[in-house]
């Protein structure tokens, strides 16, 4: 197990080395020099300060090399000045991963529950009208674009009826966890919407399997009560599997989260790697890419050792 | 020889039902995917009739006039017309062609890496295999959207192609179609792989080997045709994500860019429109929710017609 | 008689992937394997599961490239590279033939890989369908159309087809009923009549061998045991593992038990073979010397044509 741990980490730095280098050269490709944009932003700047400016930014150098020099700098922690903040890029991440992170776990949290309960009335008669309007639902949610669902939900319960902000960030200095919360009602229903039909197909269809299996046959005929063999046997062995499928539903989840921050306004990760591609901002989507490949690979990564771990059958290669 | 003969006998003297024939009967009888194929049908007859519609209303779907803002429906605009005073329903039915075009072009080309890519790790197996598989996993750890929208921001005038060229319709609906592919091939490829192995390994490949064969001749006439079936199936699935990833790009602006009408990019500037004309921002999602979800729909019932289990 | 493929101190190993930091492993599936195939002969294999019977065959038809050593093929047949002087026959009829392809194309295949037209070819395949005792026009069906027995009869044809000099049947019986089983074993004798042709047949089933067998190879954990004609070998097997073998065969042409029930123990694994005479863990006469020196493959005393490899031989 140590062995194979150790083997999947050395397998997932790597991979993170080589995502480096594509990720740098793709944003090498970005149109423009964020010097320009600047210069043409700012006419007091002297060609001097602008010399001085391209080489902070790295601009002008054949990318191959302005690669190696990032590379060895950011071995040193140094990734560089974001031109749309004025700061260090690593100053930005926190907050906004931190952001992310609130939405994402809120998502998880709802969609856990609400799939286990959807997929076990579902599996209990597959075929039946439940399970044929869970289905649908099931469905609907793998098949709606969520930017679409956002707005639709800002026009019904933020402008429509006014029950709710349509921003996901308080305006408010120092908000209050309660006003928090209200801020992200809509952009974790979308998030959930969207997450947890894959979550419950996948919860249907193996309580479906478990459900005639020899082992629940044998709990039935012990004479337990149908609720107890479901809730404490066929619902209990779904649930772990589903530990890998949450894992990697997560680099899912942060496609998601870009979307819904940028329509909320939420400035957590999504959004800053959006603005900071829009904007031209090399070293800032450098870093929040990188990061979000990371969170991936960290995921796909518990994955795997939860699935080795939690099933004793996969031989370790 | 008489043994013979008796064995003989049960040789069918007319020819049964294809399998063809038996998945279509299995298609057929999955109420909510022949729904589904109708829905897909009209829609796509709705967008075909773009041109003849445009012609027969005297429309230009590009056409900007400002003092035809927000207008509501009416007998010259079915649907109103949009913050340009262009015809809401004639956008919708170009938007849709473009929406629907790179989810069928954009599937076509993920089939082709993916099965190249699947069949070639597959078959030759070893070190090849390792690199390929290797490589998938790179892809499948990259955090989707936001990777789309780098290769979307990608300036392919930096890439050698001029200004002109690299901003026309045509090379930008290539490059959704090619950058969407080159994302969403893995799915594809893993599953051809796993289906290349298990033929690969079949005693009529070895036949096939003993007699002469080579690689080439053993993939085109023994493998290709027995793992058709799990790649039409994943195939089907990959279209509604496909069009799901087109539209979010055209949305956030890095995908189909006006005026060329998508259905996602239809939205982009819907967040301003939310109050002064909310109606404009329902249509083009609702088409986009309806295609994707008659393609899952029909994708589920090709799944279920395909799988020989399940039959009664 | 002239010697059709002389196989020369073959070994084949199968590398196993221990996992990445772990060391390699080796299968041993054949070591020094040694013996000729003469022209017109039906030269039978038995052992137990795992002994290499596959692998052999496999490595007579070129699907498998020795590890050292060599086979060679003689004058009548002109080396390996020539159009099909091996041909196989499977166990399971039913992954042996191509399920999207007619039979026609399926018997033809042969035929096609050698550039022939495609209706000089499918001409060919009706007629050694009929031959087969398959009616031509199955030429045009599928595959699943077709009952075990049936399939194969369709690929003994496309064996038969490119006229090869050797085929190799690996286990052609053992997934059919008994019924059709005789029916199949009269199908590859009557063909032996019609024409020169040499069997290499794998068998699990002694009754069959014996009926069917002009030589016998015994193999155990990928090496000979012992090499003799079928009369000898039947009536004075010299080996103790051929011994074994037939005491677990009550009657000679019917019992139709695998070989090697009677004997204690388990077959050890090709991954470590026990050093000095492989058979020593579970043989009754081994004595010290077993433990340490490998048995050399020499006639039994008395009988030139009756090799064993075996210290204490009958
Ligand atoms: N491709 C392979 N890779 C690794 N090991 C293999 C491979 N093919 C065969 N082996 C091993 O080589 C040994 C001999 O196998 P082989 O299939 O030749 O036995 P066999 O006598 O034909 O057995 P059976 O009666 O079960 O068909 C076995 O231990 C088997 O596990
Ligand atoms: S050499 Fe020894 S162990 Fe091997 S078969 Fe002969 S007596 Fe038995
Ligand atoms: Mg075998």
């Amino acid at each position: 197990m140590l062995r194979y741990t150790f083997f999947r980490l050395v397998q997932a730095a790597f991979v993170l080395l080589v995502m480096t280098f594509l990720l740098f050269m793709l944003i090498g490709m970005m149109p423009g020099d964020p010097v320009e944009n600047m210069l043409e932003g700012n006419p007091a700047l002297t060609p001097e300060l602008a010399r001085q400016m391209r080489e902070l930014y790295g601009v002008g150098v054949p990318l191959p090399v302005r690669y190696w020099h990032w590379l060895t700098a950011a071995f040193q922690g140094d990734f560089g000045f974001s031109s749309l903040y004025f700061r260090p890029v690593l100053e930005i991440l926190g907050p906004a991963l931190l952001q992310t992170l609130k939405l994402m776990i809120a998502t998880i949290v709802l969609s856990i529950p609400l799939s286990l309960l959807l997929g076990a009335i579902a599996a209990l008669r597959p075929g039946g009208w439940m399970d044929t309007v869970i289905s649908f639902f099931a469905f609907a949610s793998i098949s709606l674009p969520n930017f679409w669902l956002s707005l639709i939900l800002i026009i019904v319960f933020a402008v429509q009826l006014g029950w709710l902000p349509a921003s996901g960030t308080p305006l408010a200095e120092n908000p209050s966890l309660g006003l928090q919360i209200y801020h992200s009602i809509l952009p974790v229903t979308v998030l959930t919407m969207f997450f947890v039909g894959p979550l419950l197909r996948y919860v249907r269809a193996s309580m479906i399997e478990t459900m005639s299996s020899d082992y629940i046959r044998t709990a039935r005929a012990k004479g337990l009560s149908e609720t107890t063999v479901i809730v404490k046997h066929a619902l209990r062995n779904a649930l772990i599997p589903m530990v890998t499928v949450l894992a990697l539903g997560f680099g899912m989840l942060f496609s998601g989260a870009l979307v819904v921050e940028t329509i909320f306004g939420i400035l957590g990760m999504g959004k800053m790697i959006f603005d900071a591609i829009r904007y031209v901002d090399f070293n800032l989507a450098l870093i929040g890419l990188l990061l979000a490949t990371i969170v991936t690979l960290v995921s796909n990564l518990l994955a795997d050792l939860a699935y080795a771990w939690l099933d004793p059958r996969i031989t370790l290669k | 020889m008489s043994a013979i003969d008796t064995e003989l006998a049960g040789i069918p003297s007319a020819p049964r039902q294809t399998i063809w024939q038996l998945r279509r009967k299995r298609f057929l009888r999955n109420k909510p995917a022949v729904i589904a194929l109708a829905i897909l049908v009209v829609l796509a007859a709705l967008c075909v009739l773009a041109y003849p519609y445009s012609l027969l209303m005297g429309l230009d779907p590009n056409e900007t006039n400002l003092l035809m803002r927000f207008r509501p429906p009416s007998a010259e605009h079915w649907l109103g017309t949009d913050s340009l005073g262009r015809d809401v329903l004639l956008r919708l039915m170009y938007g849709g062609q473009v929406s629907i075009a790179v989810g069928v072009l954009g599937t076509l080309l993920t089939a082709l890496i993916g099965v190249l890519i699947g069949v070639w790790a597959g078959f030759l197996g070893g070190k090849v295999d390792a690199f390929l598989m290797r490589l998938t996993d790179v892809v499948i750890a990259l955090p989707m959207t936001p990777v789309l929208i780098v290769l979307g921001a990608v300036d392919l005038s930096k890439l050698g192609l001029s200004q002109a060229l690299a901003s026309s319709p045509g090379v930008v609906f290539l490059r959704i179609v090619i950058i969407i592919a080159l994302v969403d091939w893995t799915t594809i490829a893993r599953i051809t792989r796993a289906a290349t192995i298990e033929v690969r390994q079949r005693e009529y490949v070895k036949a096939a080997t003993v007699s002469g064969a080579r690689h080439l001749y053993n993939v085109l006439v023994h493998v290709l045709p027995n793992i058709t079936t799990p790649i039409t199936v994943a195939a089907t699935l990959s279209v509604g994500r496909i069009i799901l990833f087109e539209s979010t790009l055209s949305f956030l602006g890095f995908g189909i860019v006006p005026p060329t009408p998508s259905w996602g990019n239809m939205l982009t500037n819907a967040q301003e429109l939310v109050i002064s004309a909310p109606a404009l921002a329902v249509y083009p999602g609702l088409l986009i929710f309806l295609t994707v979800i008659s393609v899952n729909f029909v994708g589920d019932g090709i799944r279920i017609a395909f799988d020989p289990r399940s039959e009664k | 008689m002239n010697a059709l493929v002389e196989v020369d101190n073959l070994n084949l190993h199968f590398p196993i992937d221990g996992g990445f930091f772990k060391e390699k492993l080796t299968l041993r599936a054949l070591t020094d394997v040694s013996f000729s195939v003469e022209e017109d002969e039906t030269l039978a294999i038995v052992g137990e599961s795992g002994s290499g019977k596959t692998t052999l065959g496999y490595a007579i038809s070129g699907l498998l490239s020795p590890t050292s050593g060599r086979i060679k093929f003689g004058a009548g047949l002109g080396g390996h590279s020539q159009e099909s002087p091996v041909q196989l026959v499977f166990q399971d009829p039913f992954s042996a033939l191509d399920p999207r392809m007619m039979v026609g194309d399926i018997v033809a295949e042969p035929l096609r890989l050698q550039g022939v037209s495609r209706a000089e070819r499918l001409q060919q395949a009706d007629d050694v369908l009929e031959q087969v005792g398959l009616p031509a026009e199955s030429a045009r069906r599928y595959p699943h159309e077709f009952s075990g027995g049936q399939r194969q009869r369709i690929a003994i044809a496309r064996a038969l087809i490119a006229k090869p000099k050797l085929i190799v049947a690996d286990e052609p019986l053992s997934a059919l009923d008994v019924s059709i089983q005789s029916q199949i074993l009269n199908l590859l004798n009557k063909i032996k009549r019609d024409r020169t042709i040499s069997y290499l047949f794998i068998s699990h089933d002694l009754g069959v061998v014996h009926h069917l067998a002009d030589r016998v190879i015994v193999l155990y954990l990928g090496r000979i045991m012992e090499i003799a004609s079928r009369q000898d070998l039947f009536a004075t097997p010299s080996h103790p593992y051929t011994q074994a073998l037939l005491e677990s065969v009550p009657r000679i042409g019917r019992g139709r038990r695998k070989p090697g029930q009677a004997l204690k123990g388990e077959i050890p694994t090709p991954l470590s073979p026990p050093p000095g005479c492989v058979f020593h863990t579970r043989c009754p006469r081994a004595q010290e010397d077993c433990r340490h020196h490998v048995p050399e493959l020499l006639p039994a005393p008395g009988r030139p044509e009756q090799l064993s490899a075996c210290h204490f031989k009958d």
